[in-house]
């Protein structure tokens, strides 16, 4: 295809169902590796439903009947079991519903379940500049498999910003932490600290490379050559 | 005490700016939740609930009353066969519904359309603005409002765009043809569309 298929550009007409059979099986093998993009679509489902309250039209009565009966001689499915080993995915223990959407995704994986709803105005200043990352047009995402875990990067060229999203990547060890930096010609420069494999980072700056290395506990201001992995941006 | 009741009682929009999720999805959540273990009373309380949108939303994709029917009661059965499969920190059980619905209209009308050939483009690009369609049918109800006034936000190619794939059941390839737009710009008008519709709804969970 002559068109640069960025995926994620499709989260909208998928939402809408929009999409043809073959794009909607290609996003949707998307959405098993992308946190993000699952918690995006789901919030933009939630937002397409509202559109039926403009066209609420009670159906007739017989058809009331007719489900009843019908579902009164219609067996249920089981609950799908998270069987141990039967692929459960990473999902279920990451993702959960908030304020912002996907903002609360990167969040949730940044500080644990419940803890990013304290209304802390640091917190919710540095959710806004995430927030604002993920609703621009021309967000894009990247993602890597480092240290046993997933790094995952939305950038938005336009605002020159993009944020990381650490997860379940292995402990650094012992009086280590991850360390973030974006890389150009001028060199590495540091964007942030994450203490251990799951986090979030809000980072100013976007350049050619991203990378994590491991580092002492607070962060060098060189990275040393502990490497974990490179994203090209 | 004999209060009389202020007479200011109508302001009619100014107050619905920040109305957050309605107190409703609660009761949709409890519901499916119940149904989910079996409750054949909590189905009906939540097929009374949903069945006006979930009726609605098939008849304004298909257009043919018996088929939507049809399809609506297709839909409320799975409804109840697959509750128990409702993940609630996905999103909300009307969502969820509603997803359902939509899906099932769309999947019925293209079906249609494979069929009937091209004779449904057709009478789709004569299609009037869904969206005044949707003014005249809105009555005073907040969500209506809201939706509406969010609609209303949108600049217009966003609307159309996801008017025409939500309601009308267009594919965006259809409606980038429809608007005689490119494909990148309608998929990304969907995208950005309802990104600012989710803000101004103050979508929550």
């Amino acid at each position: 295809m002559a068109e640069t298929v960025d995926i994620h550009a499709l989260a909208g007409a998928y939402a809408l169902d929009a999409v043809d059979d073959l794009e909607r099986a290609a996003f949707d093998r998307h959405l098993r590796d992308c946190e993000a993009c699952a918690v995006e679509v789901a919030e933009l489902r939630e937002t397409a439903s509202w559109l039926t309250h403009a066209v609420a039209s009670p159906p007739p009565p017989r058809l009331r009947e007719s489900v009843l009966a019908e579902i009164g001689r219609t067996a249920q499915e089981r609950p799908r079991r998270s069987a141990p080993g039967a692929g459960r995915s990473r999902r279920s223990r990451l993702v959960r519903w908030t304020v912002t959407g996907v903002a609360a995704a990167v969040l949730a994986a940044g500080v644990g379940v419940g803890t990013w709803t304290v209304a802390q105005q640091g917190v919710r200043e540095e959710n806004a500049r995430i927030d604002g990352v993920l609703a621009a047009p021309d967000a894009r995402l990247v993602s890597s498999e480092m240290a046993g875990g997933r790094v995952t990067l939305i950038v938005s060229p336009s605002r020159n910003a993009a944020v990381a999203v650490l997860d379940g990547l292995a402990d650094p060890g012992a009086d280590k932490d991850y360390q973030l930096w974006m890389i150009d010609s001028a060199g590495p420069r540091p964007v942030g600290v994450i203490a251990d494999g799951t986090g979030r980072q809000y980072i100013e700056g976007v350049a050619p490379i991203f990378a994590i290395t491991r580092e002492p506990s607070g962060g060098s201001e060189q990275p040393s050559a502990d490497d974990v992995g490179q994203i090209r941006l | 005490m004999n209060d009389m009741r202020p007479e200011q009682e109508e302001l009619p929009t100014q107050r619905l700016v920040a109305v957050p999720a309605p107190q409703r999805r609660v009761d949709a959540d409890e519901l499916l939740s119940r149904v989910a273990r079996g409750d054949e009373r909590a189905f009906a309380e939540l097929y009374d609930l949903l069945s006006p949108r979930v009726y609605g939303l098939i008849r304004r994709v298909l257009r043919n009353p018996a088929q939507s029917e049809e399809v609506a009661q297709e839909v409320m059965v799975e409804v109840w066969r697959n509750a128990g499969r409702f993940d609630g920190t996905r999103g909300s059980a009307t969502a969820w519904v509603f997803t359902i619905a939509h899906r099932r209209a769309v999947d019925r009308v293209r079906a249609e359309q494979a069929s009937n050939d091209r004779a449904h483009r057709v009478a789709a690009s004569s299609v009037e603005t869904p969206y005044d369609d949707v003014v005249e049918t809105a009555t005073a109800r907040i969500e209506q409002q809201q939706v509406r006034r969010c609609l209303d936000g949108l600049t217009d190619l966003q609307r159309e765009a996801i008017t025409l794939a939500y309601y009308n059941g267009n594919s965006y390839r259809e409606v980038a043809d429809l608007l005689g737009a490119a494909l990148p710009t309608i998929k990304t008008r969907m995208r950005d569309g309802l990104i600012r519709m989710r803000d101004c709804l103050g979508v929550a969970f």
